[in-house]
Formats: C-alpha cells, structure tokens, sequence
C-alpha cells in the first residue's frame, strides 16, 4: 500500500517532497487558503476575492475505517452500540454492524466507517490524540489549491447526483495532490464544527447580520459553488447525534 | 431576529424535504434517519445518570470564581441554561435579562431550588474575571448563577448537544443562535427557546412545571 500511494502521490506536481512527509497514516497539508463559496457573491464588485486562510494541519488520508473504528470499540466500551448513551447518538448507530456480538462484518472492514454520530466521531479522534478537522480546514484539502479544478468539479456533481450504491473500500481511487484520499466520491464527513453558521469573517454584529440564505445562494452559477452548497446545506440540516449511511469522518491534528 | 430565522426555517425546509430528497436520493436515506430517531423523552432514573442527560458530558469548565465546573454540579435541581460571550454588544446582554425575566417570576422559595447557568463561547477573552466583571454589570449576585468558560472542544461540544449554531469570525466576535434551554434535575433537555422572545411565559411555565 505504501508503494502505490507513493506512486500515486508522485502525479501530484507543484507540491514539494517535504509538504508529503506521513507519519501513519496522516498526511501534513501544508498552510494555504481558499475562498469559500458563498463568500465568492460578495466579491464581484471588489478588486479581490476574498479567502480564507487555513494553517497547516495533519489530515488522515482516508476516512476511518470499520477496521479502525472497531479497534476503537474495543478499547472504549462505552461506545459499543450496545452501550452507547442515549444524548450521544440517534437509534441507528452502528447499525451496519449486524453481527450477535455487535461488531463490524469481516467484508466490510476496509470500508469507512457510517452510521456514526459526531459525538462517536470526536470521542474516535479524542482517543487518537487527534480531533475532528474544521470545516475551512476540509473544504480547503478539498479543492485542492485548485488542481484539476474541472475534473473534480465533474466527479462531485457525478457522485451528488447519483444514490449510493454499495460502499467502496477507501483508497481504491486515486489520492489527490495534497495525497489525501477519498474527499469526495464515497461518502459525506463529519467536521468539528458542523454547526457553523457560513457567516462571511468580516461580518460583526452578532445577531442581527447577514447571514447566508435561500436566495442568495442560489445564484450560486457554477458547478463548484453548486456542490459546495450541497455540503454546506447538508451540514446545516445536521445534528450532533444523526447518524447516516453514508456519513462517516475522519480526523485531524494540529501541525505542531 | 424574527425575520433571520424565519428565512432559516425556509430554507432548512427547502432544502432538507423535497429539494435533497427527491433530486438527491443519496440524501434521502439520511433525512429519514433524521426523522425516526425523536423519541418521547423518557423517566429518568434517579439512582443513575440518565443517558440522555448532558451530565454525560464530562469536560472541566473554570467557573468565575476560578474553580473547576463541570455539567454534573448541575444536578439535583431544574437549570436555566444558554451560552454567551462576554464582548458581545446586543444579544448575549438581552439574553441575560430575559433569564432574570423568568428568574422574576419565581417566588423566593423557588428561587433558591433553581440553577442559572452561562457557559462562554469565547474560550480566549473569557478569562473568570471577565465572567465576574459580566456578572457584575448585570447585576448577577445570587448564588444560584454559575457563568463558566472552556475550551474549544467543551465549548464546541456543549453547542452540539444543546443544537446552537455558532462561529467565530474574524473580528473575534461569534455569530450564534440565542437559545434558552431548560434542563430538569438530572440534566436532561426539557424546553428549548429562542433566548430573544419578549414572550417568557412559556419558559417561565417549563421551569415552573419541574419544581412541581
């Protein structure tokens, strides 16, 4: 596995070998910014479009697997399905390990893991001495400093458009330029701090502001913004104990 | 206010029920897991926590007096709860009044069987003396109050268990929901409203019903 992320890493141009460094399976993805979608109406008046910047941060390469995740109940009983607390999930957690012993199925253990509430999903970081990445710090590894920007524009919207069939094992496409994998194509993630607002930074007043709504963003014309707003809506409708079969995570931690 | 959730609502309406649902398949399965899982709040067990409490949340908060808080000290009695920060201007002070609004129509001896809770968003500026400088300003002396701060995970945590939307801007101010939410003896939800509504009543009724 090594050996063929290394070779697929090697398509990545523009990056520089010490920007790969893994220890793991994290990947450091090097400081940048972006400029989130819905920031994007407010800056065609404006001379420059405003971003948003995101420190360098370590970023698992896939999503936590089955495998993963199952090691993590084991260690952490707490969170086995059968004990885990009512104010922490809704009633499907786990729901996809079916077995009498309420573990994961020995096919499925390469998979990433669904069915978890993102109180589940932090608990796993938590317990990797890792947490949750933020959205800006997501969106950011997504778009990927703009590479190949039409051809992932198309499999976002390809992959949105279409109902899940059965998942996948991760890291069976290729990485991206940053090397991480399985961003989009497989299944929607957890971020730490999915109960945002998508306030524009500048915005004071708390309260009374603009906030990001209906007819605003559906201006939105392009294709990027148009999957953007997918996830962001998405998110919106979110709350801490869902679960989703098609929602996983994976986890970050600061470069330090 | 009125206005900012009512375009919210619609929106959370377009979007979650016949936009996703029925051009985006792959959403649906996951809004029909949203809606099954409400169930009636159940007892709860007095021996034990109860597992929908958010006593089950352990983080440690610092309270004003620079001592470590943590959820569960809440026990034992009904608490109004919202969380606020100290630098803002306009919700977070209206907030507070409208608590000492229901916290006035309690008789003397309900009073004291009352908690009144404030946890900070602001876990950088929200030093315990800022939090006692707050309290002060707004004239809160009743042992009954607690006003805590935590870090960035107990703050993040606390805000997804009580559903209030928020986010740091660049300012250093917070954009969030004004939420009152009342919790009864053992910890458990019972009454949640928007923290901006002249209409106290029912909050005020909520917390009334838990003291029997």
């Amino acid at each position: 596995m090594l050996v063929l992320s290394c070779c697929l890493l090697s398509s990545a141009a523009a990056v520089s070998a010490e920007d790969m460094v893994r220890v793991e399976d994290m990947v450091l993805v090097p400081e940048g910014s972006f400029t989130p979608f819905f920031l994007k109406r407010d800056a065609t008046n404006s001379s420059s479009v405003p971003t948003t910047a995101v420190k360098a941060f370590w970023l698992d390469a896939t999503p936590v697997t089955n495998r993963k995740f199952q090691e993590f109940v084991n260690k952490h009983p707490d969170w086995h399905k059968s004990n885990i607390k009512k104010i922490f999930t809704d009633s499907h957690y786990l729901e996809h390990w079916q077995n009498a012993q309420g573990s994961a199925d020995a096919a499925d253990l390469d998979k990433p893991v669904v069915n978890v509430s993102w109180f589940a999903a932090a608990a796993y970081c938590e317990a990797q001495d890792k947490r949750l990445p933020s959205t800006d710090e997501w969106e950011y590894t997504l778009t990927d400093n703009e590479r190949d920007k039409e051809n992932l524009q198309k499999q976002i919207i390809g992959w949105y458009s279409v109902p899940n069939k059965e998942l996948p094992a991760v890291r069976t496409k290729p990485a991206n330029g940053f090397g991480v994998f399985d961003l989009a194509g497989l299944i929607w993630e957890w971020t730490a701090d999915f109960n945002s607002y998508m306030a524009p930074p500048d915005s004071r007043n708390s309260g009374d502001k603009t906030l990001f709504c209906g007819s605003g963003s559906l201006n939105a014309s392009n294709l990027g913004d148009y999957a953007a707003f997918m996830r962001y809506s998405y998110r919106e409708s979110l709350k801490g104990n869902f679960t989703g079969k098609n929602l996983g995570f994976r986890c970050a931690k600061d470069a330090k | 206010m009125k206005n900012h959730l009512k375009s919210k609502l619609l929106l959370s309406l377009l979007l979650t029920g016949s936009f996703l649902a029925a051009s985006f398949p792959a959403f649906a399965e996951d809004l029909e897991h949203h809606h099954q899982h409400e169930t009636a709040p159940s007892t709860p067990d007095l021996s034990t926590v109860s597992t929908d409490s958010l006593f089950n949340i352990t983080d440690s908060w610092t309270a004003a007096d620079g001592k470590a808080f943590q959820l569960s000290k809440l026990g034992g009695k009904p608490t109004v709860v919202a969380m606020v920060y100290t630098s803002c201007q306009y919700v977070c002070p209206l907030t507070v009044q409208n608590i000492k609004r229901i916290e006035r129509t309690l008789s003397a001896a309900q009073a004291g069987k009352v908690n009144f809770a404030l946890f900070s968003f602001d876990p950088e500026r929200d030093t315990p003396a800022k939090l006692t400088e707050f309290a002060k300003l707004h004239s809160i002396t009743s042992p009954s109050w607690v006003l805590a701060q935590g870090n960035e995970s107990a703050v993040r945590k606390l805000a997804v268990t009580l559903g209030i939307k928020y986010k740091k801007v660049q300012s250093g101010d917070y954009e969030h929901d004004a939420t009152i939410s009342i919790l009864d003896s053992n910890g458990v939800v019972k009454f949640q409203a928007d923290a901006m509504n002249k209409n106290i009543d029912a909050a005020a009724d909520a917390l009334k019903a838990l003291l029997h």
